[in-house]
């Protein structure tokens, strides 16, 4: 009745093949599991084919909207691996006008019952992804205005008249995806810091893509940190010039004096953060209570912490040794994390802090996945060492634009910043009612496993700086 | 009679002068036939006591403020709000009203005012008053009748009590200096209902004659030419049991009562609530458009100076968030300060400990939950900080109340008891007293300011009229665009997404005028001290060409790429997408 939907499935399979996306994601994967079989014969061979030489096979075509311009889905699969490629037709002359040159979308040439047309990637043609908004949400949304973010391997990132967030997966996963799973699950509990899911699209065993609510005049929490930081330490600058020489580290009982002056100086300065990292808090405890409410919840205990600290990497003896008593009913719980807890995944909006990124923890599936759990649970202590670590490198980052004068005053004012910061984000979180259960009861059990966890985030950060 | 401002020395051009405008050639300013001119009118709060001495004998009176109004019709106002001029034992101001049908001997007499509002109307600005309807002086002859026996025709007038027990739940406001809502009374021997200081009895609004009352009051007034009242401490005229003595239901039906009685008899007048609550419940006393026509709208204030201090724009944007629609025809007051303190009651505890460790380390500036410090000392004299206020006063939805002073920057002194550091003259002249009286100044009502800082000396409407660049002058030609624009006054508010915290924008737009063209006028503030860089949200105005409201000057068009704008630091843009749409 329409396209030769065959022929535009080898179209597709040929386009998809030339994607960087695609490349990437291929060897990604197959360093993964050349890995996993530690030295396979898997050589870094380019190109579409699998390990095993295997081509790109169409799994599924499907006319999403027949006529001109038309719209169609492909899942596409290599091995293991499925991809999703949503494809348009138009007549040659009105899709170079639909492109507006963006030829690099192109497929080829076909026909549909009309004659011959241009097939193209439909996700460079406004009127198609508005059609597929109306699509993906059953009718009940349409938007006049379509705006891409920057794109990322895993999905495209479409916005629509600044109301709607779409994510349309590329990379697709068997089963319910973690982030689709995780924000309707959370959004029925009544968990409402975060952006509202509007619509989810899954067929065949896939979730396709996600539409929720899109906040424009809400703010990565980082840039809220970095305000913070700049009007503090400019402060250190006037002070600094005026005090003179800066003062050498003093020992002992000075330098503990110097750190409660810098304590009360953060404390005093305007920008200060604490009350914005407190409310963080509460809503951290929040994301955690409801997480347990969807996902369980179990006694944490001193093994728990051995098994996740041995994960990052990190020898617990020591850790376990200081923390002292940690047996159950004292240590807190175990439940599902956000596991990529930072500044960068939380945003500030007039109605507060909201959290995102949900689905993006780099551990998942890592080593727990497959369990009987089926996804893995852990402390909150780690997403609050998460942050706590963001909080850092947030200092440090705004420490590497001062000036090497300033840096003694400097560095005591942002290590104050981040002390005052990190404990009120875990005031706050111990302030929500039902909150302190999630954590060890011990404070200073509590204090050396955050440190721990967050010294191990630093390391697995410096082992992939690319996560920031 | 001195008339000390007709002798200053004016820039050309500068229309100043005690003489109105129709004499400099300029058109007269007719005051229109308008119910709603309160929805674009700047109004201008002054201390009848501490503005100008005509009669030499060292307390501001209603004939100095006549002798004034050269100067106030220069400035740009359109409404004076007179704080209480009343016969009162002035142990709050004023407001502890001892006469409600008199003027306070000092300040002049009832022709006086009369008089007032006549110049006023001649030179295009209205005049209201406060009205305290809530309570009187323990002084006033009814109180003092009230408390005689317990059987006297006013034994009813005022809420009596055989026990300070009752409604123990209801808060105490005036937390630093009262125990209890009750005071005992060794006349009556009954203890009687006070929501404020303990001389100021609450009237008894259950029983009908007090209502009555009241309304002849407002009658008397009104009948005497005032444009209107502001209306103080409105949300406690009513108390029962099992309620919080705020925000009543009966309370609002007596202001619907007001309303109508106005609204017959009197066109054009405005009713100004104070009702010192959270916008949710503010909107209240608007009613369906049938209670007040006006409103403050308290937490935007200490918001906007926290905001500035954080550098950020969350402050402002949330409580804007919080702002409920508001019927047609209502219109929110806003303000940056006034006679009383900065508000803190609603703030969040944690907000106002912040408030405090900013602005008042010092706890003697420290009155009650809020702040007694004026505009300029509470922004360590920053006039690029006071620029930015006063544009986001004159730009965000309300119509703005300035403060006497304030357009010197005058300051305060806070070693003057309970809220007079802020009530100090008016600084007129460098010469004896600021100008203000040829009294003793051992007879001044209070000291004018001689800090060197502050002081008259430096601070004044002579210097500051001939310095063309002086704040003084800046206002006035801000007050003059806003006037151009009544966008302002009566657009609609969007605010703009904005990549950078510390900016904050919004959009005014609608119909300017009644019959106007849509319009939309981007406002982008700068709120940080150090200079910014912002990529604004402007997909809807594709096409326009910003034009900058005071200069003319065009701004590179809106594309389809966010706006991006470049701010020094505290600066501000008023852009007018007015061209929007147009080759």
């Amino acid at each position: 009745m329409t396209v030769e939907l065959e022929a535009l499935g080898a179209l597709a399979c040929s386009y998809l093949e030339r994607q960087p996306w695609y490349q990437e994601t291929v060897s990604a994967a197959r360093a993964a599991s050349g890995a996993a079989r530690s030295g396979g014969a898997s050589g870094p061979a380019a190109g579409a084919r699998g390990g095993d030489g295997s081509a790109i096979e169409v799994e599924l075509g499907e006319v999403i909207r027949p006529g001109r311009p038309g719209l169609a889905r492909f899942v596409l699969a290599l091995g293991e691996l499925r991809f999703q490629l949503l494809v348009g037709w138009r007549p040659a002359a009105s899709a170079a006008e639909a492109l507006r040159g963006g030829e690099s979308a192109l497929l080829g040439p076909c026909t549909d019952d009309d004659g011959p047309v241009l097939a193209y990637d439909a996700l460079a043609d406004d009127d198609l992804v508005l059609a597929l908004l109306t699509h993906v949400t059953g009718g009940a949304e349409r938007a006049e205005r379509v705006r891409r973010m920057p794109t990322l391997a895993s999905h495209h990132s479409l916005v629509f008249d600044e109301r709607l967030f779409m994510k349309c997966y590329r990379v697709l996963e068997r089963g319910p995806r973690p982030e689709v799973d995780m924000v309707l699950k959370l959004d029925e509990a009544g968990f409402n810091a975060l952006p509202a899911p509007v619509a989810h699209w899954r067929a065949g065993g896939y979730d396709l893509a996600l539409v929720r609510e899109f906040l424009p005049g809400a703010l990565e929490g980082r840039l809220l940190a970095m305000t913070s930081l700049r009007d503090l330490l400019a402060h250190a600058q006037a002070a600094g010039s005026a005090a003179g020489e800066p003062e050498a580290p003093a020992p002992g009982s000075a330098a503990a004096e110097a750190e409660a002056e810098a304590d009360t100086e953060v404390a005093a300065a305007g920008g200060d953060l604490a009350s914005e990292m407190r409310r963080l808090g509460a809503t951290t405890a929040s994301l955690h209570l409801a997480l347990a409410q969807c996902f369980g919840e179990e006694p944490a205990g001193r093994s728990s912490f051995a098994r996740a600290l041995r994960r990052e990497g990190v020898d617990p003896e020591a850790t376990l040794e200081k923390a002292g008593r940690l047996e159950e009913g004292t240590a807190g719980s175990l439940v599902r994390l956000h596991g990529d807890y930072h500044l960068r995944r939380v945003m500030r909006s007039e109605a507060g802090w909201l959290v995102v990124g949900f689905g993006d923890d780099p551990l998942y599936g890592a080593s727990d996945a497959g369990s009987s759990m089926g996804h893995r649970r852990g402390s909150p202590l780690e997403d609050l060492a998460d942050m706590s670590f963001s909080l850092r490198s947030a200092a440090r980052e705004a420490l590497g634009q001062r000036s090497p004068a300033e840096m003694a005053t400097a560095s005591r004012l942002a290590q104050a910043w981040w002390r005052r910061n990190s404990g009120a984000l875990v005031e706050g979180y111990l302030a929500v009612e039902g909150a302190a259960r999630l954590l060890p009861s011990d404070p200073g059990a509590r204090e050396t496993l955050l440190a721990a966890f967050e010294s191990a985030r630093e390391l697995r950060y410096e082992a992939t700086p690319a996560e920031a | 009679m001195q008339h000390a401002f007709r002798q200053l020395a004016v820039p050309a051009g500068a229309g100043a002068g005690a003489e109105p405008r129709t004499e400099a050639g300029a058109t007269p300013r007719p005051l229109l036939d308008d119910p709603r001119w309160y929805e674009r009118a700047v109004f201008y709060e002054l201390l009848p006591r501490g503005f100008y001495d005509s009669n030499d004998d060292g307390v501001g009176d209603i004939p100095g403020i006549i002798e004034k109004l050269g100067y106030l019709e220069w400035l740009g106002i359109d409404c004076i709000w007179l704080l209480p001029f009343y016969p009162s034992p002035l142990k709050d101001g004023g407001y502890d009203v001892a006469d409600f049908y008199g003027v306070a001997p000092d300040c002049g007499t009832v022709d006086d005012v009369v008089r007032l509002v006549e110049e006023a109307h001649r030179r295009g600005i209205r005049v209201i008053a406060d009205l305290v309807l809530n309570h009187t002086s323990d002084q006033h002859p009814w109180f003092q009748e009230s408390r005689s026996s317990r059987d006297n025709p006013k034994a009813d007038w005022y809420v009596w009590s055989d026990t300070d027990q009752r409604w123990s739940d209801v808060r105490i406001i005036f937390c630093d200096v009262e125990r209890s809502n009750w005071t005992y009374d060794p006349v009556r021997q009954q203890y009687y209902w006070h929501r404020f200081y303990h001389h100021q009895p609450d009237l008894n609004y259950e029983n009908p004659e007090v209502r009555e009352a009241i309304l002849s009051v407002v009658r008397f007034w009104l009948d005497r030419g005032l444009d209107g009242f502001r209306l103080d401490a409105v949300p406690y005229l009513y108390q029962y049991d099992g309620a919080l003595g705020e925000n009543l239901p009966e309370t609002h039906a007596f202001l619907r009562r007001l309303r109508r009685e106005v609204d017959r008899d009197y066109p054009n007048r405005v009713l100004l609530a104070e009702a010192n609550q959270w916008p949710v419940d503010v909107v209240d006393y608007f009613g369906d458009g049938d209670e007040c026509h006006m409103c403050f709208h308290f937490p935007l204030m200490p918001r906007m100076f926290m905001a500035v201090r954080r550098e950020q724009r969350f402050p402002i944007t949330e409580i804007l968030a919080q702002t409920p629609e508001i019927p047609e025809g209502a219109q929110w007051g806003i303000f940056l300060r006034n006679h009383d303190e900065l508000t803190l009651e609603m703030v969040t505890d944690e907000e106002r400990d912040y408030m405090y460790a900013e602005y008042a380390r010092d706890p003697r500036m420290r009155r009650n939950l809020g702040i007694a410090r004026r505009l300029a000392p509470l922004v360590d004299n920053d006039r690029r900080v006071a620029e930015l206020l006063h544009a986001l006063l004159l730009s965000l939805p309300g119509s703005p109340v300035l403060y006497y002073g304030d357009e010197l920057l005058m300051g305060d002194n806070i070693y003057l008891g309970d809220r007079d550091g802020v009530r100090t003259p008016m600084q007129w002249t460098p010469d004896r007293n600021g100008g203000f009286s040829r009294a003793d100044f051992a007879q001044l009502v209070l000291p004018p300011l001689m800090d060197p800082v502050y002081g008259y000396q430096s601070v004044n409407v002579e210097a500051e009229m001939r310095d063309p660049s002086s704040f003084l002058h800046w206002l006035q030609r801000m007050l003059a665009v806003r006037r151009q624009h009544p966008i302002f006054a009566t657009g609609g508010l969007e605010v703009l997404p904005a990549d950078n915290p510390s900016v904050l924008a919004y959009v005014r737009s609608g119909r300017g005028g009644i019959e106007g063209p849509e319009r939309s006028v981007l406002c982008v503030c700068n709120l940080s001290r150090f200079a910014q860089s912002a990529q604004i949200s402007l997909a809807r105005w594709q096409g326009a060409v910003p034009v900058e409201l005071i200069g003319r000057a065009e701004f590179p068009p809106v594309g389809e790429e966010p706006y991006h704008v470049m701010l020094g630091p505290h600066g501000f843009y008023w852009l007018d997408l007015e061209d929007w749409g147009q080759p």
